[in-house]
């Protein structure tokens, strides 16, 4: 046998672990380890130099810092750049760099004899950009002719070509004509651009333009100023010290916006209390309400679950053209055990599209209860008799059907099959084809599908239209009822709220005893937080959750 | 070298545009409203409304003259982004080799040299484990362990913003090298116990040991350099898997290279970008074939190219 003698075996295990030793070493010298985090409750306080930073874990790296031209959520964008207006935790708009924002009961929206619409919004005063140039109303005008124009590609350029003028009387004072009557208005500008950096490029320029692209060029008037992006670490934002709030705002000197891909990176990242702050998944929210120093925050986002049924398919019609039928399938949907089983009860269940903390949010529009028998003795009454094998069977067709499946989407996908498997309780066969993520939304767009289990992200302004119009630009169930259509149409135009709210509520009605979609749930976004972060105000609108950041102050 | 890359490239735009859905997936996967003008303008805006040829064809132009193309997502061209990716996967990948080959050699070394001890059970246990363990479990568990449990180690990044310091970020590099080196380090140690095993056994052996030179030295010098020849070849060609392997370790650990942006360019199908990478990877896997067969005449000079 041939003898090693010089290498004792104690030396082995030595050789194995020296990195993790030698890493250890290191830990217990300084670093990250021993630095600024604590092992629970967040990743501290002020620092050693007594700077507040706040750290937070990123789900993605961004694309751009144009809030317009991202594709990305723009919570980090929002730090630094404001607009007219933002929507609060309870849903609604409210002003920023507007003083108030425009309506017809303080007079600052008129209607002229022509058809046309004359809206005065006065700006906040003494509001100068991160570079000291003062913010003016000539910036707003100049952030409407960009987003209106082809070249700028916003994804909602079309809602701002209704506007025919901007005119500015004086610095502080912006004057739109509109060429009519359009309820959505509170939700534009919701950034503005700095003439005096811009003005000279056209759109196709300023979608290109790498400096302010990467942040190097990018002044806004918001509570932080951008100060850094490693590409593929982080993005750092520093305090604005010459913010238009006052002086004591933001109390918060610095955020690090680290980005963090992987959803069990981040909340390991958490538990090791290297952040302050980080979203997590539904399923991640029973365990991290166990950690000392975190509290869970599960913000209703303004997005809804639904199941669609498609009538764009031969099959799909012969199946779903009757609304007995489609009711039939959705009485056999236990959406309650969705919800408490699958997404372990933090969802709230939807009977409409329009989101439960929304003000047009009308509560009375009919549930679909789950009643497994009514909707077997509807499939019955429609003549869908029990085939050889279990499922329904009407003039030699079965009533089995495809749904459209999006991989990489956990959470949908799960729904998708508990619908699967309690369709199957009643008769009904539901098969899966499940494609990747672009090649889905291609399938989806195109509108040859059967039905399919998906979400929409609302804004918070609460029209429909776009989704269940005859010729709703996403409407992708071949969705069509003109009078439905009327009556979102003239909600469109409604100014005044009462009369917005009751078109709505009688629209919320008709799309539930249409049976074309079942709402599942409301979404929520489960976020993780320090104990030491005050001031949070989760919102689930567009502007997110960092919509207030004047306000959070860190222990 | 040239006509294989040109080869690669059209294969690689193929593949690529095949896949179903296009840039403006991302637009519409937000779930917003977005209007149909806007998705037009988008692909007119970035060519993908033209012919595949004609887009390989303005892709192939630009490229031949070192331009990559502007990356879809971010506007910036893709070469500079590669450029500044390069260095942190390239540190991952050399730390990942370096910690692979010592600890691979220490372990196949001593295997062979004990064969069917219990250390010799155990790196055959271990090896196995290594071999089959998913990387993002493993990576996840000694997040666990060292990160959230010990506290020794940070989870994610390449160090701490405001606090970094070469401790830190050697701290921050260390999970990342262990999980992206452990499956090498079980194949490697594998392959160098067997080949180690099969020296030993060898007629010059049994003359060294005859001679009277020392153990080590029988060991360490005449057995393990004839063994190491096919270890050699195998690493060098295992460099273009730790390549790809970088994608998922990156992806873990937060780390800031090219695997990470591969598959950020994948899901937004940012075609420049995934053409630049692809790119990369393929040259890398030409270049470490070639210094696989260079390493095989360095360490075996009866080996000679002509």
């Amino acid at each position: 046998m041939i003898r090693f003698p010089s290498v004792p075996s104690a030396r082995t295990a030595v050789s194995l672990l020296s990195v993790l030793a030698l890493a250890a070493g290191a830990a217990a010298c300084g670093g990250e380890g021993g630095g600024d985090a604590s092992a629970t409750g967040g990743a501290g306080g002020p620092d050693a130099s007594g700077r507040s930073i706040l750290r937070v874990a990123y789900e993605r790296e961004i694309d751009v810092l144009n809030a317009f031209t991202s594709q990305n959520l723009v919570d980090i964008q929002f730090s630094m750049v404001e607009g007219l207006v933002t929507t609060d935790d309870r849903n609604t708009y409210i002003p920023v760099l507007a003083e108030e924002i425009p309506t017809e009961e303080n007079g600052l929206v008129v209607r002229n004899e022509d058809g046309t619409v004359t809206m005065t919004w006065p700006l906040q005063e003494d509001v100068r950009w991160h570079d000291g140039e003062p913010f003016t109303s000539a910036d707003v005008c100049f952030t409407w002719r960009f987003v209106s124009s082809p070249g700028s590609q916003v994804y909602n350029r079309h809602e701002y070509l209704g506007i025919q003028g901007c005119e500015t009387p004086d610095d502080h004072t912006v004057v739109f004509t509109w060429d009519g009557v359009y309820a959505y208005y509170q939700g534009l500008f919701e950034a503005m651009l700095p003439e005096h950096i811009l003005g000279e490029m056209s759109a196709e320029e300023i979608v290109n333009f790498t400096p302010y692209n990467r942040g190097e060029a990018l002044v806004g008037t918001g509570p932080f100023r951008f100060a850094e992006w490693r590409a593929g670490e982080y993005i750092r934002v520093v305090r604005n010290e010459d913010y238009w709030r006052g002086p004591d705002v933001p109390a918060i000197d610095e955020i690090v916006w680290s980005f963090v891909p992987d959803d069990n990176t981040r909340f390991n990242g958490m538990k090791a209390g290297r952040y302050h702050w980080a979203r997590i998944l539904p399923t991640q929210v029973a365990e991290a309400r166990g950690l000392e120093g975190y509290e869970v925050f599960l913000v209703s986002s303004n997005s809804f679950m639904h199941l669609d049924l498609s009538l764009n398919t031969e099959n799909a019609r012969a199946l779903f053209s009757e609304t007995g039928v489609r009711e039939a399938l959705f009485h056999a949907v236990d959406r309650q055990a969705i919800a408490d089983q699958l997404l372990e009860g933090t969802v709230v269940l939807a009977n409409t599209p329009i989101n439960h903390t929304s003000p047009f949010h009308n509560p009375e529009a009919p549930p679909v209860s789950y009643d497994p028998e009514l909707a077997r003795r509807m499939l019955d009454q429609a003549g869908w008799q029990p085939g050889p094998d279990g499922i329904r069977v009407k003039d030699g067709r079965r009533l089995s059907f495809e749904m459209l499946n999006r991989a990489g989407t956990a959470d949908r996908v799960a729904v998708a099959q508990v619908i699967q498997a309690q369709l199957k309780e009643v008769g009904v066969e539901a098969t899966f084809e499940t494609l990747e993520s672009a090649a889905w939304t291609q399938r989806w767009r195109s509108g040859q599908w059967e039905a399919l289990v998906s979400a929409w992200f609302l804004p918070a302004d609460p029209s429909v239209t776009g989704l269940y119009a005859c010729d709703g630009s996403n409407n992708m169930t071949g969705m069509c009822d003109p009078e439905l259509d009327s009556i979102m149409e003239r909600s469109d135009r409604y100014l005044d709220f009462d009369r917005r709210k009751a078109a709505l509520d009688t629209v919320q009605v008709m799309l539930a005893q249409a049976h074309r979609s079942l709402p599942l749930y409301f979404n929520v976004v489960p976020e993780l937080l320090s104990e030491g972060i005050e001031g949070h105000r989760g919102s689930g609108t567009n502007f997110g959750s960092f919509w207030n950041l004047w306000e959070w102050r860190l222990r | 070298m040239v006509p294989l890359l040109l080869g690669i490239s059209i294969v690689l735009f193929a593949v690529i545009q095949a896949a179903p859905g296009g840039p403006e997936g991302a637009l519409l996967e937000s779930g917003r409203f977005i209007d149909p003008e806007v998705i037009e303008a988008y692909r007119v805006r970035l060519g993908v409304d033209q012919p595949v040829h004609v887009q390989y064809a303005r892709w192939l132009g630009a490229a031949v003259q070192g331009d990559l193309g502007v990356s879809f997502s971010t506007t910036r061209p893709v070469a500079e982004m590669i450029l500044e990716r390069l260095p942190a996967t390239l540190e991952l990948m050399g730390a990942a080799f370096l910690l692979a080959a010592v600890l691979a050699f220490g372990l196949g070394t001593l295997s062979a040299v004990r064969q069917y001890s219990w250390f010799d059970h155990l790196g055959t246990g271990v090896s196995f484990l290594g071999i089959a363990m998913p990387v993002f479990w493993f990576g996840l568990i000694l997040q666990l362990v060292f990160g959230v449990w010990l506290g020794w180690l940070p989870v994610a990044g390449t160090g701490t913003v405001g606090a970094t310091s070469l401790g830190d970020h050697l701290l921050h590099l260390v999970l990342p090298a262990l999980v992206l080196s452990f499956r090498y380090v079980a194949g490697w140690s594998r392959y160098l116990r067997s080949s180690l095993l099969q020296a030993l056994r060898a007629d010059y052996i049994r003359t060294a040991r005859a001679m009277g030179l020392p153990e080590r030295v029988v060991v360490g010098v005449h057995a393990l350099r004839n063994a190491l020849i096919p270890v050699v070849s195998i690493m060098a060609l295992n460099l273009a898997g730790l390549f790809s392997g970088a994608v998922i370790t990156e992806t873990i650990f937060a780390w800031p290279g090219i695997g990470r942006m591969f598959v950020q360019a994948m899901f937004a199908r940012d075609y420049p970008l995934l053409m630049g990478i692809l790119l990369l990877g393929s040259l890398m896997v030409v270049v470490f074939n070639l210094v696989a067969d260079l390493a095989y005449g360095f360490l075996d000079p009866r080996i000679r190219y002509e």
